[in-house]
């Protein structure tokens, strides 16, 4: 059994699968797309619990893909990946939501903390929304 | 080579300029009054030999009225009957001779028979008839006449004075001695080579010529025209002053050469040219020194404008080298990152090998890891590369200064290891954190240890201190290096001011640090310590989330 599923969105194909690979090895269900658009078709899926957005991607862009992954599915925690020069993307990313960045280069132990982190945050999130709904549940019979 | 002929050029052309338009009106000036002066000088010579002319004129008339006064009043005395008679002459003639002016006196009757005569001509008198002379018909007509002057008894000068009685009975004739009136024109000499005589008209001298003269040139004839009053002609070298005198019949010259009598004002204008040359030398100097000053002013001033723009132009070649070496950066940290991900993904592999299956696995394992640390490092390579050369945003954020100084030192580590210097770090643990620009901050410390480098050069220490109070943070770096002089403090925070040598230096690090210190509202000072060694301190004003900074 997987620990969690992570989409893998960067337009680099080599780093895509090395980290797919990598994940996987590390018992963590991941998958990859290309580009922001087909990371918004592949969430439709409602399985993703983590995705690994790069944010300078041609076409959509890391930012306005994160904008649109947190409107469709807001629970999903989302770290970015950015160079040097665009760490500002990175901050604006967390003002929109973004779980956390990382720069690259980055060693993969940091990536697996990273998303370990945010796997965690929306697991707990899930639990409060789960207990909720029972409190809710049990003070409303019927 | 080419900017030393333009300012020698300059310099000569701004000479001649300033060489012309002193000079030019200056002479111009000069001339005209000069010219002037002469003209009044001249004037006034002219007025003097006029008025000189006038009063010898009066002296000899005066004097020539005398005698006819007298004659008159003797001839008005003494009828025909008494004055014809010899005796009664001789008496006459005694007292009339005392003073020596009458050489002779004549009595004459109407017919021009000789009556009477007193005088050393006696001989050459006796028996004479005058009767058809000129002179004597024209001095019953005119009842009075003055002869011209004649050579007489003894080479003496003489001039005869007739007067006719009331009635026009008898002629009363003297001969005078004019060397009288020669004397007079003696006062009419103006100057050494001057002259003063009279002619009649036809030219013939009635008194000497006191140059000597016996004769009037061709030139001096032309003055023979009778014209009224007193006269002033320049012919040649020579001023004549003419004045007809007795009806006509003779003229007064007064003859001075131009040259001597300007001569005090020669003195006068030698004196003024040697003032204005005087003042035209040193208006001149001063010119050429003004001139001088001016050009090397300018080039004074162009070299520092040279020096300043070839510093911008180093300024510019670093900005463009670290926009360079930014992209650059980006460029490598890409391949980096695959290079890690691969290594990585090897290193997690090969634990699932069989180590005696695989011979090598610990050398793979150590090997990967290697590859591993060199990536990391590359990495901060690049990462400190593109941080350097980021562009100065105001962008602040909370800052730990004990971990940006910390960082900061790592970059310079290796260098100061090499060198043998050791940096110490006195950091404060409980140092608060303030909202400041990280990057630009790091920036001065950078510049300040890369300062405090090479300051000690090797075999030394640079000492980093950390310490707060409620309103700023106290960053200090000091080094073991040689200190800093007074002149050099003055100085050290000035744009391009540097100690090193050309090229090596912008002279632009410590003024940056000082504006950026200033750009995050906190300072930086300067001193030499106790023990030698400088001393900088950086004050960062502390500000907390919410305060505006």
């Amino acid at each position: 059994m997987a620990l969690f599923q992570v989409l893998v969105v960067d337009d680099e194909e080599e780093f895509r699968d090395m980290t797919i690979k990598r994940l996987s090895k590390r018992d963590i269900q991941a998958e990859g797309a290309e580009s922001g658009e087909q990371a918004l078709e592949r969430i439709k899926r409602n399985d993703i619990d983590v995705v690994l957005l790069d944010v300078k991607m041609p076409g959509m862009g890391g930012v306005e893909a994160l904008r649109q992954i947190k409107q469709a599915q807001p629970l999903i925690e989302v770290v970015m990946l950015t160079g040097h020069a665009s760490v500002e993307s990175g901050i604006d990313g967390m003002k929109l939501g973004a779980f956390d960045y990382l720069m690259k280069p980055m060693e993969f132990e940091s990536l697996l903390e990273k998303l370990s982190e945010a796997y965690e945050r929306k697991r707990i999130q899930q639990d409060k929304i789960e207990r909720a709904q029972i409190q809710r549940d049990m003070f409303l019979p019927g | 080579m080419d900017k030393r002929k333009y300012y020698s050029r300059l310099r000569r052309g701004l000479t001649s300029a300033f060489f012309i338009f002193t000079l030019v009106p200056t002479l111009l000036v000069s001339m005209v009054m000069l010219y002037n002066f002469r003209e009044c000088a001249i004037e006034k010579i002219t007025t003097s030999e006029a008025r000189m002319a006038e009063d010898r004129n009066d002296a000899i008339s005066q004097y020539l009225n005398q005698q006819i006064v007298l004659l008159s009043t003797l001839a008005g005395m003494y009828p025909l009957k008494i004055m014809g008679d010899q005796d009664h002459l001789d008496q006459l003639f005694k007292s009339v001779n005392e003073r020596g002016d009458v050489v002779d006196l004549h009595v004459i009757d109407s017919a021009g028979t000789q009556l009477a005569y007193d005088g050393p001509y006696r001989s050459s008198y006796r028996g004479q008839n005058y009767k058809d002379a000129p002179w004597f018909k024209e001095a019953f007509v005119a009842g009075q006449h003055v002869s011209d002057v004649f050579m007489g008894y003894r080479n003496v000068p003489h001039v005869v004075v007739a007067v006719t009685d009331p009635l026009k009975t008898y002629l009363l004739r003297a001969t005078i001695n004019s060397e009288k009136f020669n004397a007079l024109l003696l006062w009419a000499q103006t100057s050494p080579n001057g002259d003063a005589y009279i002619v009649n008209r036809h030219g013939e001298f009635q008194t000497p010529s006191l140059q000597g003269a016996t004769s009037l040139d061709t030139v001096e004839k032309t003055l023979l025209k009778y014209h009224k009053g007193t006269a002033t002609w320049t012919i040649g070298s020579f001023r004549y002053t003419t004045r007809w005198m007795k009806e006509g019949q003779w003229l007064l010259v007064i003859k001075s050469k131009i040259s001597d009598t300007m001569g005090t004002f020669d003195v006068r204008r030698d004196n003024s040219l040697i003032i204005i040359a005087i003042s035209i030398v040193i208006v001149l100097s001063l010119a050429v020194s003004l001139c001088h000053y001016m050009v090397r002013r300018l080039e004074q001033s162009d070299r520092r404008q040279a020096d300043v723009d070839q510093q911008m132009v180093q300024v510019e070649k670093m900005a463009g080298i670290g926009r360079l070496a930014a992209g650059i950066a980006h460029e490598i940290n890409n391949p980096l990152q695959m290079i890690t991900n691969q290594a990585g993904w090897i290193e997690e592999l090969l634990p699932d090998e069989d180590p005696n299956a695989l011979k090598n696995l610990g050398e793979y394992q150590e090997a990967v890891t290697k590859i591993k640390y060199h990536v990391k490092r590359a990495g901060l390579i690049t990462h400190r590369l593109l941080g350097f050369s980021r562009r100065m945003s105001a962008e602040k954020e909370f800052v730990s200064v004990n971990d940006l100084l910390e960082e900061t030192v790592s970059f310079i580590e290796n260098e100061a290891a090499t060198h043998n210097i050791i940096i110490e770090r006195l950091l404060d643990q409980n140092l608060p954190t303030t909202m400041t620009d990280g990057p630009q901050l790091q920036q001065v410390f950078l510049n300040l240890l890369n300062n405090c480098l090479d300051a000690v050069d090797h075999d030394g220490r640079i000492s980093v201190n950390t310490k707060a109070d409620n309103t700023a943070i106290f960053i200090e770096f000091s080094d073991s290096g040689p200190g800093i002089s007074p002149e050099v403090m003055k100085q050290i925070f000035d744009p391009f001011f540097t100690t090193k040598d050309p090229g090596k230096g912008t002279g632009l690090g410590m003024s940056i640090c000082y504006d950026i210190m200033k750009k995050l509202g906190g300072t930086i000072e300067v001193k030499n310590g106790k023990t030698g060694g400088a001393i900088f301190t950086l004050m960062l004003p502390l500000i907390k989330l919410g305060e505006s900074g």
